[in-house]
């Protein structure tokens, strides 16, 4: 009876798929502009760049990955956040109580660990995000030391274990991560009720983790329980989950779990976000656009080529050089004569990091921060 | 040694070739895959007989149970191989105005 019940159950997933996979150049999702659709069930959804040209980059045109569905919508009057391992009072924390505390807005560039997945060769499975897996938004809420600080935490616990309401169908591992109590603790690691000033479910509200300058797997949507730990505790998200090799491997080669290290702060990286790759652009005047992070620094500088990287020149920088948040870059650029040009970004920050040439191939395809490159062609009016 | 080897490539590529098992493997994909998440995660990479072997592998880890694997490993490398060119990408329709 059970067999037949889960039978039927799943012959009704899949005739409800196969509906939505017939229409499926009408896919929308609900508050997004058109977005560049890696998977609709759970929701994979990369940002055109031409939408990447603003310091804060909107809601609706926002980037979303969810490695598992989407849970049921919360009602923000009987949500509970529980706050239970090493602290003095094990905790069921309100939304109200968390409006309570003293807010605070972080701006904060957020980037999928894979993003520019699509550029390692050769190939790894995995969503194929290419420039546009990133975006940055305003984060407002209360600090996560201040949310610990109800529940009366352990000054001896080490790491902080955070789960979302997102769980995984049949033995799919829950999301679970695992963090260094030193930056749960710090000052701009925010629990998000806000982002941009609003409360986007699919982003993660009504609480979501903020970690300025770490990937985004560390950001955790739908916050639900928080637990410090004396040890740091594992799960498939953890490891080998999001994971990036300790020595750099051949590409192609088969990892190797001994030495493979959690993934924390982010890369230096710049991207170009107009002319479009392999656009044709007029003869005249145009600007060459792009964003940079680094992120627990700050951009200090931004170089464009034009000819595929024989000589380089500094691109104007938006005057906000923060930790964790990104810099606009734009370059003045007259084309002398026609003809295809490839153009290059090379980002450089406050702590001289440089982007690569050639980033690091490695097994799961993460943390691509390869130099910039679009291609153009210039023709006369 | 050598046309042993050979004869077995081709012995490979026929199975591989095999319209009958990859329509087997296509119906697999559906009934496998699809209760869990949408097939465009599939369908958007390139991979290796290797690489999908081992994507297979994670999948019954994560409680996928399949009746015939190997259908669905042909399927997947006759149509999603690393030799196969790259899907331009698609768009959603605009959702913007609805929340």
């Amino acid at each position: 009876m059970q067999a037949n019940r889960r039978q039927i159950f799943a012959a009704f997933l899949a005739a409800a798929a196969a509906r939505k996979l017939t229409a499926a150049d009408g896919v929308t999702i609900p508050g997004k502009r058109p977005l560049i659709l890696h998977n609709d069930r759970p929701e994979d959804l990369e940002t055109p760049v031409k939408y990447l040209n603003t310091w804060v980059t909107p809601v609706d045109a926002f980037f979303v990955r969810q490695h598992l569905p989407r849970p049921s919508a919360i009602d923000p009057a009987t949500y509970r956040l529980t706050i239970n391992g090493m602290v003095s009072k094990e905790s069921q924390i309100t939304l109200a109580d968390l409006q309570k505390l003293p807010q605070h807005t972080v701006p904060a560039t957020l980037e999928c660990t894979g993003n520019g997945r699509a550029f390692f060769t050769p190939k790894l499975p995995g969503i194929q995000w290419a420039r546009g897996a990133v975006g940055n938004a305003e984060w407002t809420g209360p600090r996560l030391s201040d949310v610990l600080k109800l529940a009366g935490v352990d000054t001896a616990a080490k790491f902080l274990e955070i789960d979302g309401a997102d769980s995984g169908v049949l033995q799919t591992p829950d999301f679970v991560r695992c963090m260094p109590m030193e930056k749960a603790m710090h000052p701009a690691t925010l629990l998000a009720l806000k982002m941009n000033g609003e409360t986007p479910d699919i982003h993660g509200f009504p609480a979501r983790l903020i970690v300025p300058g770490w990937d985004g797997t560390s950001w955790v949507k739908w916050v639900i329980r928080l637990t410090p730990t004396a040890k740091e505790s594992g799960g498939f998200f953890m490891n080998p989950g999001y994971r990036y090799p300790k020595y750099a491997l051949p590409p192609g080669s088969a990892p190797r779990p001994a030495e493979l290290e959690v993934i924390e702060g982010m890369p230096v990286k710049s991207s170009l976000t107009a002319p479009e790759d392999q656009s044709k652009i007029a003869l005249a005047p145009t600007v060459i656009r792009g964003f940079a992070w680094a992120g627990e620094n700050a951009i200090e500088r931004v170089e464009v080529s034009t000819d595929g990287g024989a000589k380089w020149q500094n691109a104007q920088l938006s005057t906000q050089k923060l930790p964790f948040a990104w810099r606009l870059f734009n370059l003045n650029w007259t084309p002398k004569e026609p003809g295809y040009y490839t153009i290059l970004s090379r980002a450089t920050d406050t702590a001289g990091r440089v982007q690569p040439f050639v980033p690091a191939w490695n097994p799961s395809g993460y943390l691509w921060n390869g130099i910039d490159k679009v291609g153009v062609t210039v023709e006369k009016v | 040694m050598r046309t042993a080897l050979t004869l077995l490539a081709f012995a490979f590529a026929a199975l591989a070739a095999d319209p009958a098992v990859i329509e087997k493997g296509m119906k697999e994909e559906q009934r496998t895959c699809v209760p869990c998440h949408s097939l465009r995660i599939i369908h958007s990479n390139r991979l290796s007989r290797a690489g999908w072997n081992k994507e297979l592998d994670k999948m019954a880890g994560w409680g996928t149970k399949y009746s015939d694997r190997d259908a669905i490993l042909e399927y997947l490398v006759a149509n999603f191989g690393d030799d196969k060119p790259v899907s331009p990408p698609e768009l959603t329709t605009d959702g913007a105005a609805k929340k």
